[in-house]
């Protein structure tokens, strides 16, 4: 086992402890040990993350510990890690995207969306997490000001996939399709759906959600 | 019906009581409650007994979900306030519960009487495509593949993709028009049938309060219909929902008061999802006052209700609540596989193995991960298996139940993250006819001969008076 191996692991597992403090304690003990800020970011905590995911996803955790998890590494993300990169003078350690996330007007599903924007906290993405019943409006004009790269929309009803679409049709009408992507999901949602209505992106499930919005952002110019 | 009395307190409390921020409510109160009582009463899932036969564990777990119902009550959206209650009056509650109620008129009317585990008598069997998406011309034809078969007592609809051809948009006329189109159809199917005194389930799917209250009106569904009024994930109301149980309330129709915990979600993994539910069917009985509590948990990737954690946790939940209460519980079966495929068939005989030897007084079908994702993906046969399986396995223990879930589940559990979608009903049966193809015939045939093999007596005839 690599020595990055050894404390990805051993992250993952601070991670899913209930002690918050020592993992942040813990990172500063690892930098202090010679593992520069940019070899932890990129060989360490994201890999550790992406573990908690796929935890997740093959549900041996549960919602209560990934939002914990997400806490914890968002505190670990800004009370250690940006600070010790500020230092070194080097990028990275930003977040992989900004997504805006909501459930469409109509739609009053919170929980699935709450997973997918989980796991694109975990697996990087700052997030910004509208709720549910959100008009088209809204949506958009929030992704407009926040400057998102993608903009997230949960539909788990027959009766409020229109909105979808008028969502899309409202981005470009409004001439903001190059500003950022529109990925849909959620049970009755097919990638034929996402097609006909001229949205970017598909994701079948959060997994795949997160896969869908790590490419969309490889996209961006 | 006389739980109603306290209408206008459920009111009352939902704009007086404590105010709380949602996310709170969820990550703050239900979670760690849950985590609480599960510890306190010593709930434990062991994957090699799907369908318990501990009665100490259904009554620990009975006490855990009254414990958590009064904790965390449940929270109104709306008013951003938790509706609570002692337990003193959620005891009362149960104590004067609808314990009966007729559903349907005339000669169609059944009785839905309550059942504890191991009970003799058969549960009652609704059928129908549970809010699948269906095209207008093919509605009635699909109604009719559930009305034809006589193991089907009442019906719930499928949802309509669109309304004279326009797309059904949530909280618009075009949901009110939805509602009426939908009864005017579902009746005309009933009718056709035979069965014109039928319960038929209304609005499917309506997402706001429009359509069910357009749908409960004049010229629409009656109220010897059955109605729905759903719960937000999780343990959450607000102001639609209570809009529908006011108005049910006040023109005297049965309702069927529904929540559906998510596996792995806040409530946490199957010990979670059992005292979700039996929390949860407490305070549906406190809040939304209806006649029937139904619950289908779902798993978050493969949206069926069919794994054994999940079947575990509804046997468990069932068991609780019809061994300490005379609430009249019911599951909807909600497999991973669609019409056309033995996993579904498979699926649905385990749910109603699962679930009717546990106490059920009425046994739901279906609605399946492939009709939630897929349009047109239901059919009656889907129905069909599980009514038949559910008069088969009236007084069968639960070891012996155990036994045969079990064996089941070693037939589909390998195809459930596959999404087994099956086809659409125009290509498992002849719409003009109205009667499976020969193909799904055959596979359905088959299905049920190897479940006789394995002891299921679904060729017994006579059966208990209802």
């Amino acid at each position: 086992m690599s020595k990055y191996t050894q404390l990805q692991a051993s992250l993952t597992e601070l991670l899913l402890a209930e002690d918050v403090e020592n993992c942040s304690a813990w990172t500063r003990n690892a930098l202090q040990q010679g593992v520069s800020p940019l070899d932890f970011f990129n060989e360490v905590f994201t890999p550790a993350m992406a573990a908690v995911g796929d935890k997740f996803g093959r549900l041996e955790i549960f919602l209560p510990e990934l939002i914990d998890t997400a806490e914890k590494a968002k505190a670990i993300s800004e009370q250690v890690v940006k600070p010790a990169l500020a230092e070194a003078g080097v990028g990275g350690g930003g977040p992989r995207g900004k997504v805006v996330i909501c459930s469409v007007q109509g739609d009053l599903h919170d929980i699935g969306k709450s997973m997918v924007s989980l796991m694109l906290q975990v697996n990087g993405f700052d997030v910004i997490d509208l709720g549910i019943n959100v008009p088209s409006r809204v949506a958009l004009n929030r992704a407009k000001e926040v400057g998102a790269d993608i903009l997230g929309l949960s539909s788990l009803m027959t009766t409020s996939m229109p909105y979808m679409k008028e969502c899309v049709e409202l981005r470009d009408g409004l001439g903001l399709k190059d500003s950022f992507f529109i990925i849909v999901g959620g049970a009755p949602i097919t990638s034929k759906y996402c097609e006909d209505i001229g949205a970017d992106a598909f994701g079948r499930d959060a997994i795949d959600g997160v896969k869908k919005c790590i490419s969309l952002m490889e996209k961006r110019p | 019906m006389k739980n109603r009395a306290r209408l206008v307190e459920v009111l009352h409390r939902a704009e007086s009581g404590p105010i709380t921020e949602e996310a709170d409510f969820e990550r703050k109160l239900v979670s760690p409650a849950i985590k609480r009582v599960i510890e306190k009463y010593k709930i434990r899932f062991d994957k090699s007994t799907i369908v318990p036969s501990d009665n100490d564990l259904a009554d620990r777990l009975f006490q855990a979900g009254l414990q958590l119902a009064v904790e965390v009550g449940m929270y109104c959206q709306s008013t951003s306030r938790r509706i609570l209650w002692t337990r003193a009056e959620l005891e009362d509650g149960l104590r004067y519960c609808q314990r009966e109620v007729v559903m349907g008129l005339g000669t169609d009317a059944v009785v839905v009487r309550v059942r504890r585990p191991e009970d003799a008598t058969v549960p009652i069997v609704s059928g129908g495509a549970y809010g699948v998406p269906i095209p207008e011309h093919l509605y009635v034809p699909l109604s009719l593949s559930y009305l034809k078969e006589p193991v089907i007592d009442v019906i719930d609809n499928a949802s309509l993709e669109t309304v004279y051809g326009h797309p059904v948009k949530a909280g618009s006329p075009w949901e009110v028009l939805a509602a009426h189109r939908e009864a005017e159809l579902a009746l005309q199917a009933a009718n056709i049938a035979g069965r014109p005194g039928l319960s038929l389930g209304c609005v499917e799917l309506s997402p706001t309060a429009l359509g069910a209250l357009a749908g409960a009106s004049w010229g629409a569904y009656r109220p010897s219909d059955w109605h729905h009024v759903g719960t937000l994930s999780e343990f959450k109301t607000n102001y639609d929902m209570l809009c529908i149980v006011t108005h049910v309330a006040r023109i005297g129709a049965g309702l069927e008061a529904y929540y559906n915990p998510i596996y792995g979600g806040y409530v946490g993994g199957a010990e979670g999802v059992a005292v979700a539910i039996v929390g949860g069917l407490i305070l549906l009985n406190q809040v939304d006052m209806g006649h029937v509590y139904s619950t289908r948990p779902n798993h978050p990737f493969y949206n069926c209700d069919t794994t054994p954690e999940i079947l575990w946790a509804m046997s468990i939940g069932v068991q609780a609540l019809t061994r300490n209460t005379d609430l009249l519980i019911a599951t909807l079966a909600g497999p991973a596989g669609g019409p056309g495929t033995k996993t579904m068939l498979y699926e649905n005989a385990a749910h109603a193995i699962a679930t009717t030897v546990s106490g059920q007084a009425v046994i739901e079908a279906s609605h399946s991960a492939a009709g939630g994702r897929t349009r047109k993906h239901a059919s009656g046969l889907d129905s069909k298996i599980s009514g038949e399986v559910a008069h088969a396995v009236r007084g069968m223990s639960r070891e012996q139940a155990n036994e045969l879930v079990k064996r089941l589940l070693s037939l589909y559990e390998a195809d459930l993250p596959t999404n087994p979608i099956g086809k659409p009903f125009d290509e498992v049966y002849d719409v003009e006819k109205v009667e499976p193809t020969p193909e799904w015939q055959g596979m359905y045939d088959e299905v049920r001969h190897e479940l006789i093999q394995m002891g299921l007596p679904l060729e017994r005839i006579v059966h208990e008076e209802r």
